[in-house]
């Protein structure tokens, strides 16, 4: 036996002793946390385990406005579907609309109110808490108050609608300010102008596609971006195959096939920016052929004179049988429906081609008819929101102003300039001009990198509000959102943080501003709604009235119908027609390609690409993921020997973005397209730094009516690089090779 | 052995699954279908489909169990392009079934084409006999950048590197509206009462769903239109999808 001494013996107990003690160490720390079934001590009313409840609420991914339910589970929020007794939605989204919650759990999202450090514009941040930021805020904005200043003070805010926006009006005028602006890319302003001086209103109307059975789109794509998608798409399900033994017909016109223009029967790719003359030439076919009976039928033909079909064909490429046929079936069908927006609203004749659009609907008696144009009564509340669209031209006054300096602080909601105005602009060297920016946002998109204090919002799913849907549905509808989790972070509902920065800044302001919170304000301004229309047989009391529209997620009243319907001057049509030829930015000779962008299903106008699920769906018409591309007619293409991945400088008169080639069948030669969406410098690791924004070399020419920018009346050429790369995407062979996929009768191939 | 290669043959007889209360069928009308996706997204959301990164896609990895292709027709200015949505086809007579080595593909007795992922072992053979090309193989174990691990739903499995997977007409939906009619005493789910979630978010209503063994249900009687077809009925794997072609005016 071997000795051990003393000392050897106290040596290994103290060494067993501190493998003992480690190996209990190490247990411990590798032993999983012990997780709760409920992690509340006392948990919310709503919550059981394993068992889902169903909030409503109102999607905010695109202005449409559909009612949305979401499945909560154990507090997350699990999965967005249609609100089934929505009017707009009637159970149905799309997919930016099922892809919120991506933006609610998004991992970029601001956490805490952030005060730039750095330079501007520099993306260094520190964290601040809420009380220092709103100090700072409202003494600066109480200071420019006291001073007689406070006009010096503006806001400018995203696509805002129902009392949000009578709040932020509130805010303003009681600080002495009358600059409250908004500015939504996507927002119709030419069509409102057309709309005003053809029909003499001021809310979008109703465009009833679900009873039509000719459809005639110039330009507009109804099916994935044009005002309400998922109502319309709703609609031409049943205009194709919803009534027995009467299938709908669609007819689309533009120079790059949208997906509306991939469902529709015949694409009709007319010369860029000739849309409005096509349909002032099927207009003058419907009068000559005898389709309108009106009595001022003579001064419809003096009027339409210039515009006979065979001018009319050389100009637009469209062949005059084309056009005398499409003006007999649009003439003799009912109910037959014309509908204008993508392009054709976006050269500088869009006004003039809408007008000439709306004249169309009008000779073929299409308004106010079932399967027509229903007029829309004004909306429950928020009538004014739209009048407060900016649109191009007061964005150029606000960028003068900011450039004279006579903007103190800039506060910024929900809206990004800085990414959907062109370069040349210079929204972002103007603001290098204000002393102060302030964002309200939830995520650091361009403009928001750009401010000095970010006041970090909640999303839609997690704020109070209220919305009206633009455009709305021939009854009043009136939606109620409702957070539907627990904020996550420490952010405040916009709202609230409207309402903080009137109790902080003091003075008459919380004496007007006294809720405490949205909910509170919203909860009020629905009982005085309701006060109101107590006469209309609500016999209910408030509260029961309240938690109904709660959780219905809506309130409506189908029976109303849409109050008086205008009757639009005949004389007053006659005389807004104008010539519609849209010009274009840059000469023909040094830049030989229309440049096409487009508003995409997947990103609209660039603000669903920060969201991982509609950057990983293929876009629709492409099936590219993650990136932009450039499309370009398989034969042009193949003259300028340009092969799909190439990389090409697409230069127009304004700048120039590098971007890969994509052979895309469906666009008519002499058009370049480029989707709109991607090209983010900024605004989270899903969306920066992929792909080119092409908003940003669009020339700035206006509508000559509306003044809005007419972004599709740009000229661009092409320079191979000589560089390559690789264009990701699903698709891999796009014919059907006789393999009659698409059914057997139906193989083309 | 013996038992197996009996009741396969049971299985191949036409009509076994019309004895059982349900035989899940869905109906696609390409007449109605825009390509909008909407269906995509809206599976990606329920059934938990990872978020496999740009480089992923390059390399042809993603995984999405409900797609639309995309077939141009023609040339421009005639170009016509069709879509149609493609998932997997519930085959009755499923070639996939037959190819797994460890049986975890299967056919259960409502018509489902199921996958128990805890028995896949990953071979891939599936995946290489499936003519439709809807089944997918996890080559990676895929992550959800923080917090968006939050949305994932409960119902449904996280899969993990090495296992195939499919889309299963959203089973665990089917499971709550038969725990739901037990409960109410009724036999059989109402028809309407499941609803995958690609149909359910369909803007244009162009998918149906529904228990074809039911002649009352909606989708039987979709199933009877005239223009419904089943791509590529000439291999004889009898799917349980019915597609409605275009009409062309």
């Amino acid at each position: 036996m071997s000795k051990i001494s003393r000392r050897d013996l106290l040596q290994y107990i103290g060494a067993g002793g501190i493998g003992v003690v480690g190996g209990v160490l190490y247990g411990e720390s590798v032993q999983q946390n012990v997780e709760l079934l409920i992690p509340q001590v006392v948990p919310p009313e709503d919550y059981s385990p394993g068992v889902a409840t169903w909030y409503n609420t109102v999607c905010n991914q695109c202005p449409a406005g559909c009612g949305i339910s979401v499945r909560i589970r154990e507090g997350k929020a699990k999965k967005i579907e249609g609100n089934p007794v929505h009017p707009v939605s009637q159970g149905r989204t799309c997919a930016r609309g099922q892809a919120g919650l991506n933006a609610l759990y998004n991992p970029d999202r601001i956490r805490t109110p952030l005060q730039n450090v750095g330079q501007r514009g520099s993306g260094n941040f520190e964290e601040i808490s809420w009380d220092e930021a709103l100090t700072t805020v409202g003494s600066r904005i109480g200071r420019l108050k006291i001073d007689n200043e406070a006009s010096r003070v503006r806001l400018l805010c995203g696509r805002v609608r129902g009392h949000l926006d009578e709040l932020f009006l509130q805010f303003m005028n009681l600080l002495g300010s009358d600059h409250y602006q908004q500015y939504d890319f996507t927002y119709p302003s030419a069509l409102m102008a057309a709309n005003k001086m053809s029909f003499g209103t001021d809310v979008l109307p109703y465009y009833d596609i679900r009873n039509a059975v000719f459809l005639l789109s110039f330009g507009a794509d109804y099916l994935g971006t044009w005002i309400s998608p998922v109502h319309h798409s709703l609609a031409y399900g049943h205009l194709r195959q919803g009534r027995e033994g009467r299938r709908g017909k669609t007819i689309q016109i533009e120079p790059r096939m949208s997906l509306s223009g991939a469902a529709a029967d015949e694409w009709i790719a007319a010369r860029p920016g000739t849309e409005g003359l096509l349909a002032l030439g099927i207009a003058h076919a419907l009068v000559s052929e005898g389709h309108y009976h009106g009595s001022d039928r003579d001064e419809w033909s003096k009027a339409l004179q210039a515009y006979s079909p065979s001018l009319v064909s050389a100009e637009t490429d469209v062949s005059e049988d084309k056009i005398l046929q499409l003006a007999r079936e649009f003439g003799t069908s009912t109910a037959s429906l014309a509908i204008a927006g993508g392009a054709t609203a976006a050269g500088t004749n869009a006004v003039a081609s809408i007008v000439a659009v709306n004249a169309l609907n009008y000779l073929a008696g299409n308004l106010s008819q079932p399967g027509g144009i229903i007029f829309n009564p004004d909306p429950a509340f928020s009538a004014t929101a739209g009048s407060r669209q900016a649109g191009f031209q007061g964005m150029l006054d606000l960028i003068g102003a900011m450039k004279a300096g006579d903007v103190d602080v800039l506060l910024v909601h929900d809206t990004n300039p800085v990414f959907a105005l062109p370069d040349n602009v210079g929204f972002r060297q103007a603001m290098q001009n204000v002393p102060l920016i302030i964002a309200l946002s939830s995520f650091r998109d361009e403009t928001t990198e750009m401010a000095d204090l970010i006041l970090p919002t909640s999303t839609y799913l997690e704020s109070w509000g209220d919305d009206v849907p633009d455009p709305g549905v021939g009854f009043p509808v009136a939606s109620i959102s409702q957070p539907v989790v627990a904020t996550l972070y420490d952010t405040l509902p916009v709202g609230d943080i409207v309402l903080s920065l009137a109790r902080q800044i003091g003075g008459e302001l919380p004496i007007h501003m006294r809720w405490g919170t949205m909910e509170e304000f919203i909860k009020e301004r629905w009982r005085e709604e309701y006060d109101q229309r107590g006469s209309e047989g609500e016999e209910q009391e408030f509260e029961a009235f309240w938690q109904a529209a709660l959780e219905a997620g809506v309130w409506g009243q189908p029976g109303a119908v849409a109050g008086d319907q205008p009757v639009p001057l005949s004389s007053s049509m006659i005389a807004s027609i104008a010539d519609p030829v849209s010009k274009f930015a840059g000469d023909e000779s040094d830049y030989p390609f229309v440049l096409h962008p487009y508003l995409t299903a997947t990103f609209l106008d660039g603000r669903g690409a920060n969201l991982p699920w509609l950057q990983e769906m293929p876009d629709p018409m492409t099936s590219v993921v993650y990136g932009s591309w450039v499309e370009l007619n398989p034969v042009t293409a193949d003259e300028l020997g340009i092969r799909e991945g190439d990389v090409l400088d697409v230069e127009s008169p304004a700048g120039s973005v590098r971007v890969p080639a994509l052979i895309f069948p469906a666009i008519r030669p002499g058009v370049v397209a480029i989707p709109v969406g991607q090209g983010h410098a900024a605004y989270g690791r899903y969306a920066r730094d992929r792909g080119v924004n092409p908003i940003h070399i669009v020339a700035t020419l206006i509508d000559d009516q509306s003044g809005d920018l007419a972004w599709a009346a740009t000229r661009v050429k092409l320079r191979a690089t000589g560089e390559r790369l690789q264009i990701i995407k699903t698709d891999g062979v796009t014919r059907t090779l006789g393999r009659q996929i698409l059914g057997p009768e139906n193989d083309h191939a | 052995m013996s038992t197996f290669v009996e009741k396969l043959r049971q299985y191949r007889k036409p009509g076994y699954y019309d004895k059982f209360d349900y035989h899940w069928t869905m109906t696609i009308d390409l007449d109605r279908c825009t390509g909008c996706e909407a269906c995509m997204v809206a599976c990606q959301a329920e059934n938990n489909l990872p978020i496999v990164g740009e480089k992923r896609f390059a390399e042809n990895r993603e995984i999405k169990w409900i797609r639309i292709e995309r077939y141009w027709e023609g040339e421009y200015p005639d170009v016509k392009m069709r879509f149609i949505p493609m998932l997997c086809q519930h085959c009755d007579d499923a070639p996939c079934e037959t190819a797994c080595p460890v049986f975890a593909t299967y056919h259960n007795q409502d018509g489902l084409n199921t996958q128990i992922y805890n028995r896949c072992i990953g071979t891939r053979t599936c995946a290489v006999y499936c003519p439709y090309e809807v089944r997918y193989f996890n080559w990676f174990t895929y992550t959800w950048d923080e917090p968006l691990e939050q949305q994932l739903n409960p119902d449904v499995t996280v899969r993990e590197k090495g296992v195939m997977e499919k889309c299963t007409f959203c089973i665990q939906r089917i499971r709550i509206a038969k725990d739901n009619a037990k409960d109410d005493d009724r036999r059989r789910v109402r028809d309407g009462e499941v609803v995958p979630a690609c149909v359910q978010s369909c803007p244009t209503e162009a998918l149906v769903f529904g228990n074809s063994n039911d002649p009352e249900a909606k989708v039987s009687k979709m199933m009877k239109n005239p223009r419904g077809y089943k791509v590529l009925e000439e291999l004889n794997t009898t799917p349980s999808i019915v597609y409605l072609t275009k009409v062309h005016s």
